[in-house]
């Protein structure tokens, strides 16, 4: 009846307006580019199942506005998010200069632990390049963020952009270094009991003993 | 044939037997049953081993396929199981349904002859013609022993009918939890059916809290599965309800893990509502349902009886309202959306021009852009680009509004809900008074755009009224229809199935009425009835009638009504022109007057609930004294229309020459003696000039009008508020609170012809209908 996964993960999607956030999400989603895409109003909503390292992941994904009207609304949904895309216009320095703020918004109301990834979209449009991917990918560095750079358009990197950063949400939980159960960790359990008790009897023993404790 | 008429006994048999033309064997009648058949049903075994020594087959099958061992095991024969067993009766035999006679003790639960079969049994795991083993059908049924015994005889656990259903599965159907208990403790998997169907699905549909919590006590995960079921609509609100209380009972950390989690699903939900592309219908319904089971799970408390009434700590010393804390995200959310639709608001106010100025920038800059080829000026033109962009996004702020109203709206019903289930019943919670009142203005712009808004989703206003007194004047402007449609849902709101129209009513909760003593029959059986009972429904019988139903329901308040306004007992006074009534300031002659007009009260209060019009027609100033308007002087005319007129003359008029020597006191008519009455202290001594005259004839008015019934006013509505919450009733005028109580006061003739089928032969032409028309219109012209 439902559908099953091991976590459930929190995503967001932030950055300046134009950016192309909502495509990226559509792209990611329904693996189609968005024509006549309008500006987002507030924070919209998307899903998908992914395998992430043999495990299912569900992302439960907030696509915000980039416009600067919206930005307390927007900002009210940060708390609690596992991980979240960085978006700027690789054509627009606009957009990649104003970085520093957006990151800054993210540290200050995620969680400590959020993983971030910075996308610089519109990969597509390489002859009006205004920032390269060198000044980018120091940028990243830096600011300890994972970067690719993405089209929503033909779906490059696309796909990478969000299953990188659930792998490294994944690989903190199996470090230690993110304790799921933690509120506003932006990750949830989910059921995949039914499909651990179709394994043979002696990991279902095993299992039950992690969920008595 | 003697067999089926004489009891079955071994002489008889025996007889029978002596006679060695006898087919032992014979099958006697519809059914096919041989002689050895029938003494295993019975029990009878000094004949069951008469016949098995005479040869009788103890494998002989019926017409449906019945051995004799299947219905000695059916019906528990232990010993006749015996000695069929010893005689070499096959236990793998089934019949035509595929039962075996292990089913059959299965079904029973006959642990104990069980436990003799499964010596000769070699499977058993037999299935039936649906796949299902001995094991299901005991777990279905609940019988622990029996599961025990056929699990200890090598029965398979998890065994698949051919639907796919395992025991366990079974057990959770029927909610059978020590069955369910025993498997999940031996190692049963939980397994789906073949549709998908799991047992926790089964349970929660059944509403079995019990059965569900041993689940989760096993299968740790399928907690939070339970927990995602609030938001799956096919699911029963109220069986899901059931076992999320429940499994909340258990311990305070079940009651706190229950809450926490389903306080992070209503906000996921919520914010899923506040994105614009997701249904609203679907996700509004969603919240609402997820916040209506978590405020009702709340609302029971933790387990722990030391701390159920504060609401202040359970055992582990942390604030229950710690639950809260996952919608805080929510209702921040909620907040900054509606400081921004403030900010839209502002600026539309500012430049209420801005949609279609800025529009025309867009497009000359458009032109601009299709006339500008150039390289050099590509850079310059994403600029404007960007412009535009920035322009066309302010245009929409009215649509940002429109979209978003809904939405908010449905999230602010939710938080009403969640703010008002940490308070005393009755009591708005202040941190919700104070977010109205903070977003007074966006409210306001939600309702008067979309008025259907206060309907849906603004339940909170029917409860509070000084919340409601900002609005009124919105609500007052809907039609009737609406307002009324609103009055009863929330008036029948918490009453269990509402719906429910033909309740079975039990005896005793019947209201016997005499009917040579109405008034005082009828107050003494509804004083002894209760509140809860009189809401949930009423029956009335007359003493010494076999009448009853809704007819005789109506019947009552018609003939109750009208001895309610019988002068004998000189409760109400007639109108001047004798069509209404209002109360008689004189009633005291009467010393148990109040009761009487609580009682009063009560009937046309429990009316109203059950939607029954009574006969009385109240002047115009007493429906304002049950609505808590104020009266004015034009209202004394419908008791005294020749002092109404004098009071009118006097305003309009000037009074300062003519004499009339009127101080600010009234003289009443007390049986006959007449009293002087100050209309305010020392009143006997102030003269009425031109210029205090308003005064006076608002003080006069109210005397006639209030003060002089006050006390009568006050019982009446003592009796009626405890049916109609007066901050209901609020929703309605004078005229429309007349329709409510009494009908339409006029019969519309007209309407009436229009509307009315002609069956049997008649149409409208016929002499006999229009004659009967003309006599109704006759006489509801010489009524008027």
């Amino acid at each position: 009846m439902s559908e099953t996964y091991d976590f459930l993960f929190k995503f967001l999607v932030i950055g300046s307006a134009g950016t192309g956030k909502s495509c990226l999400l559509h792209q990611f989603i329904e693996n189609k580019f968005k024509q006549d895409s309008n500006h987002t109003i507030g924070v919209e909503f998307g899903s998908r199942v992914v395998n992430v390292g043999g495990k299912t992941v569900k992302l439960q994904i907030w696509d915000t506005a980039g416009q600067e009207r919206f930005r307390s609304v927007t900002r009210s949904y940060y708390r609690g998010a596992a991980g979240a895309l960085l978006v700027y216009d690789i054509t627009s320095r606009e957009t990649y200069n104003t970085l520093t703020n957006w990151l800054a918004d993210a540290r200050t109301l995620a969680s400590p632990n959020i993983v971030i990834i910075l996308c610089g979209n519109k990969k597509d449009l390489d002859a009006d390049r205004e920032v390269t991917f060198l000044e980018a990918s120091r940028f990243a560095q830096e600011n300890e963020l994972m970067f690719l750079e993405t089209s929503a358009l033909t779906g490059e990197n696309v796909e990478e952009a969000f299953l990188k950063c659930a792998r490294t949400i994944l690989n903190k939980i199996d470090s230690g270094e993110l304790d799921p159960e933690r509120m506003g960790s932006g990750i949830q359990y989910g059921d995949t009991s039914l499909r651990q008790l179709r394994q043979p009897r002696a990991t279902t023993t095993q299992n039950k003993q992690q969920c008595n404790c | 044939m003697f067999l089926f008429s004489v009891p079955f006994n071994n002489r008889s048999v025996s007889e029978l037997l002596l006679n060695s033309k006898f087919d032992v064997n014979y099958a006697f009648g519809r059914v096919k049953r041989s002689l050895l058949h029938i003494a295993a049903n019975c029990g009878s075994v000094e004949c069951l081993v008469l016949l098995l020594k005479r040869g009788a087959n103890p494998n002989y099958q019926d017409i449906s396929g019945c051995t004799p061992l299947h219905l000695a095991a059916r019906n528990g024969q232990k010993k006749c199981m015996a000695k069929l067993l010893e005689y070499n009766a096959d236990v793998n035999i089934c019949n035509n349904e595929g039962l075996t006679a292990i089913h059959w003790l299965a079904v029973n639960g006959r642990t104990e002859l069980l436990h003799d079969l499964v010596q000769h049994v070699s499977n058993v795991d037999v299935e039936d013609a649906m796949g299902q083993t001995a094991l299901h059908v005991a777990c279905q049924n609940g019988h622990k022993t029996t599961v025990l015994c056929l699990l200890d005889s090598g029965a398979d656990i998890n065994r698949p009918n051919v639907s796919g259903a395992t025991p366990l599965y079974f057990a959770c159907s029927h909610g059978q939890r020590d069955t369910a208990q025993i498997l999940l403790s031996r190692g049963a998997k939980y397994l789906a059916d073949k549709s998908g169907i799991t047992p926790l699905d089964l349970c929660v549909q059944g509403g079995y809290g019990e059965t569900c919590e041993i689940l989760i006590q096993h299968h740790g995960r399928l907690f939070q599965t339970l927990i995602q079921m609030t938001q799956n609509e096919d699911i029963k609100e109220n069986m899901l309800r059931q076992v999320l209380e429940h499994v909340s009972q258990q311990s305070d950390s079940h009651y706190h893990k229950i809450l926490i989690s389903l306080a992070e699903v209503a906000t996921t939900n919520g914010h899923k509502l506040l994105s614009l592309s997701s249904s609203y219908e679907a996700q509004m319904k969603s919240l609402l349902r997820i916040v209506r089971i978590f405020c009702h799970v709340f609302r029971l408390g933790p387990s722990s009886p030391n701390n159920g009434n504060d609401m202040g700590y359970n055992g582990n010393k942390t604030p229950r309202s710690q639950v809260f804390k996952p919608l805080e995200l929510l209702w921040h959310s909620l907040d900054e959306w509606l400081v921004l639709i403030f900010k839209e608001l502002e600026r539309n106010r500012k430049n209420p021009s801005s949609s279609t100025s800025s529009t025309e920038i867009a497009s000359l800059l458009l032109k601009q852009r299709e006339s500008d080829h150039s390289d050099t000026t590509s850079k310059l033109s994403s600029l404007l680009d960007h412009q535009i962009v920035m322009e066309e996004a302010y245009a929409d702020g009215d649509d940002v509004i429109s979209m978003t109203a809904n939405r908010l709206s449905a999230v602010i019903q939710a938080f009403y809900m969640c703010c008002s289930c940490q308070m005393p019943q009755g009591m708005t919670s202040p941190r919700f008074i104070e977010f109205v009142c903070k977003h007074d203005e966006v409210l306001k712009c939600f309702v008067t755009r979309n008025p259907k808004i206060i309907f849906d989703h603004f339940h909170f206003l029917l409860e509070c009224p000084e919340l409601m007194s900002r609005f009124m004047h919105i609500i007052k402007g809907q039609p009737f229809k609406d307002r009324s449609e609103w009055f009863y849902e929330h008036l029948l709101a918490g009453q269990p199935n509402s719906d429910m129209v033909h309740r079975p009513v039990n005896e005793s909760d019947i209201l016997l009425i005499h009917r040579d003593s109405i008034f005082r029959s009828s107050c003494e059986m509804v004083s002894k009835s209760t509140n809860e009972k009189l809401k949930q429904g009423i029956a009335v019988r007359f003493h010494g009638e076999e009448g009853m139903g809704q007819g005789v329901v109506r019947e009552w308040f018609d003939i109750l009504s009208n001895e309610i306004i019988n002068p004998d007992y000189a409760l109400f006074t007639q109108s001047a022109d004798g069509t209404t009534f209002q109360p008689n300031s004189n009633s005291s002659v009467n010393p148990d007057h109040l009761n009487y007009f609580q009682f009063a009260g009560h009937i046309l209060g429990l009316a109203l609930y059950h939607r029954q019009l009574v006969n009385i027609y109240f002047t115009r100033s007493f429906y304002k004294h049950i609505l808590g308007i104020p009266v004015n002087y034009q209202d004394v005319s419908s008791i005294d229309p020749e002092y109404a007129k004098n009071l009118q003359w006097i305003l309009d008029n000037d009074i300062s020459d003519l004499g009339l020597e009127l101080s600010f006191s009234v003289e009443t008519d007390v049986f006959g003696a007449m009293e002087e009455v100050p209309l305010k202290p020392g009143g006997s001594s102030i003269l009425v000039t031109q210029d205090n005259k308003e005064e006076y004839v608002q003080l006069v008015t109210e005397l006639r009008m209030t003060r002089a019934i006050q006390p009568q006013i006050n019982a009446f509505l003592q009796g009626f508020h405890t049916f109609i919450p007066p901050s209901l009733i609020q929703l309605f005028d004078e005229y429309e609170l007349e329709l409510l109580l009494s009908g339409m006061p006029e019969i519309d003739v007209e309407d009436w012809c229009r509307n009315t089928e002609y069956t049997g032969g008649y149409d409208p032409q016929d002499p006999v209908i229009q004659v009967g028309a003309s006599s109704f219109c006759f006489m509801a012209a010489v009524k008027n």
